[in-house]
């Protein structure tokens, strides 16, 4: 079981291991604009294994297998991992860091103050799990998993937000986030 | 300029003389180009304008003809077909209709080197070298009527040859236009090339619109239509969103596309760790252009 988590997690990180082999040149390097395709992966890699995440529940329900209740808290991290070079590369880089310009940024920019929820709710859920409050965590499991789930809307919405023309995968991601959540809702429903 | 029949077809004397033509006219320009006074005579507002390399020209593009992503174009299989190429002028503006052909424009116009920047919607910029014919001298052999109020192109419609036109993405073909003036100011050119080579594919071989004071936008590509016309052309991105994407589409910092700022732009090319730059005033071509909008309201007609 165990050994099923660890080979799970590292297939979430290739699209990293990619990543930073691009960032030396290999694969084609990073592009005419590097920091935009490291904002961009990063965000793109970050929604989508989110969701996946969310996914594992649903579908482990139905499958009947262990695995769901260990994969959800290490995929979890390795998208938190992922929005956080999102987020530092658009702060530090981007914008060079400063905060003056950071704040007027995202006053300006709508999808931005969306996104920026969206990855202190990540955030926050991230910091509980990593320093093992482990009793408060567990006491408030439902509490926890609303603002991942609150998080994964956000993100999604920050992608289509920003895209000029109506494209595949934010309309995709959509659809699978308003399922999920109509699954939470029912199941939600019938514990309570 | 002589009207052609559609039917007729390019002879291969023809376009190899359209080579020659344009080989001449670079090793002329390239002359020049050592001697430093093109490029000093394009800057202007931020001092001498450094050119982006060639290959970030051709690798970063939107050309959703061929694709979404800024790599798909120089990606695509060069399925688009430009040689022989020809243009239709029409519209109830138009005295000399009919098609004409690219090859033989090319022994009609002197050929000018136009180094501008280049300042798309999306707030990313570069510096490009472009070679091509000043609208306006076009335009002048044409003799539009009293009835040309705008001119309309259109990008070539082959969903053979361009994969993106396969989906509806936009509403096709692409649609962009001036209002007469613009098209006549001296700055608006129709090129063939950049960095003294023909331009490829992705960056809309083989003739575009270059209006260096506008979002990038409005710089359609392959063209084989122009229109004259009386009424405001319809124009693709403001079909599609038009309280994003207007008509006149000015660059212009103090006003914002309703998602992002236009206040700053990323130069291509300038380094991982490059800093934004503050966009300029119509692109910094305020001198040449400020007139065409006196007393509009820039924030209503944006």
């Amino acid at each position: 079981m165990q050994y099923m988590v660890k080979v799970f997690t590292l297939i979430s990180l290739i699209p990293f291991i990619i990543l930073s082999f691009k960032g030396f040149g290999f694969f084609s390097g990073l592009g005419a604009n590097p920091i935009e395709t490291i904002i961009h992966e990063t965000g793109q890699w970050g929604i989508r294994t989110l969701i996946v995440t969310l996914l594992i529940t649903p579908i482990g329900h139905y499958m009947r297998h262990e695995l769901y209740k260990k994969l959800p808290k290490p995929l979890g991290l390795v998208s938190l991992f992922y929005i956080l070079i999102h987020f530092l590369s658009y702060a530090l880089i981007d914008q060079g860091g400063d905060i003056k310009v950071i704040i007027v940024d995202i006053i300006e920019t709508p999808y931005l103050i969306v996104g920026w929820a969206g990855f202190l709710c990540l955030l926050s859920v991230g910091l509980v799990s990593l320093k093992k409050l482990q009793t408060w965590f567990n006491k408030n499991r439902s509490t926890i998993s609303g603002i991942v789930y609150t998080a994964a809307v956000l993100g999604v919405w920050h992608y289509y937000w920003q895209t000029k023309v109506i494209e595949v995968e934010p309309v995709l991601l959509s659809i699978l986030m308003l399922l999920l959540t109509g699954w939470k809702f029912k199941t939600s429903k019938k514990k309570s | 300029m002589i009207p052609i029949p559609t039917s007729r077809i390019t002879s291969e004397q023809d376009f190899r003389n359209r080579r020659k033509i344009i080989g001449a006219g670079l090793s002329a320009m390239a002359a020049m180009a050592c001697n430093g006074p093109l490029l000093a005579a394009d800057s202007n507002a931020t001092g001498l304008l450094e050119p982006t390399p060639l290959k970030t020209i051709n690798s970063y593009n939107n050309y959703y003809e061929f694709g979404f992503d800024k790599s798909d174009p120089s990606e695509a299989e060069k399925t688009l077909i430009t040689s022989p190429w020809s243009v239709e002028i029409t519209g109830a503006g138009a005295d000399k209709k009919g098609v004409y052909d690219l090859a033989d424009m090319y022994g009609e116009f002197a050929i000018e080197s136009h180094v501008r920047r280049f300042r798309c919607v999306e707030a990313w910029s570069m510096v490009i070298p472009w070679i091509g014919i000043p609208l306006a001298n076009i335009i002048e052999k044409l003799e539009p009527n009293s009835k040309a109020k705008y001119v309309a192109f259109e990008t070539v419609y082959r969903p053979s040859e361009m994969p993106g036109q396969r989906k509806r993405i936009l509403k096709w073909p692409y649609i962009e236009a001036l209002t007469m003036a613009e098209a006549m100011n001296p700055l608006t050119l129709i090129a063939v090339g950049l960095y003294g080579q023909d331009l490829l594919n992705q960056s809309g071989a083989p003739m575009r619109l270059v209006v260096p004071w506008k979002y990038g936008f409005k710089s359609i590509k392959s063209i084989n239509k122009i229109h004259f016309q009386e009424s405001k052309p319809k124009t693709s991105w403001n079909i599609s969103a038009s309280n994003e994407y207007g008509f006149y589409a000015n660059v212009n910092p103090q006003v914002d596309h309703p998602r992002w700022s236009q206040s700053r732009e990323r130069r291509i090319g300038n380094g991982f760790f490059g800093a934004k730059q503050p966009t300029l005033m119509f692109n910094g071509y305020q001198d040449e252009v400020a007139h065409l909008y006196q007393g509009m309201n820039l924030r209503k007609y944006f």
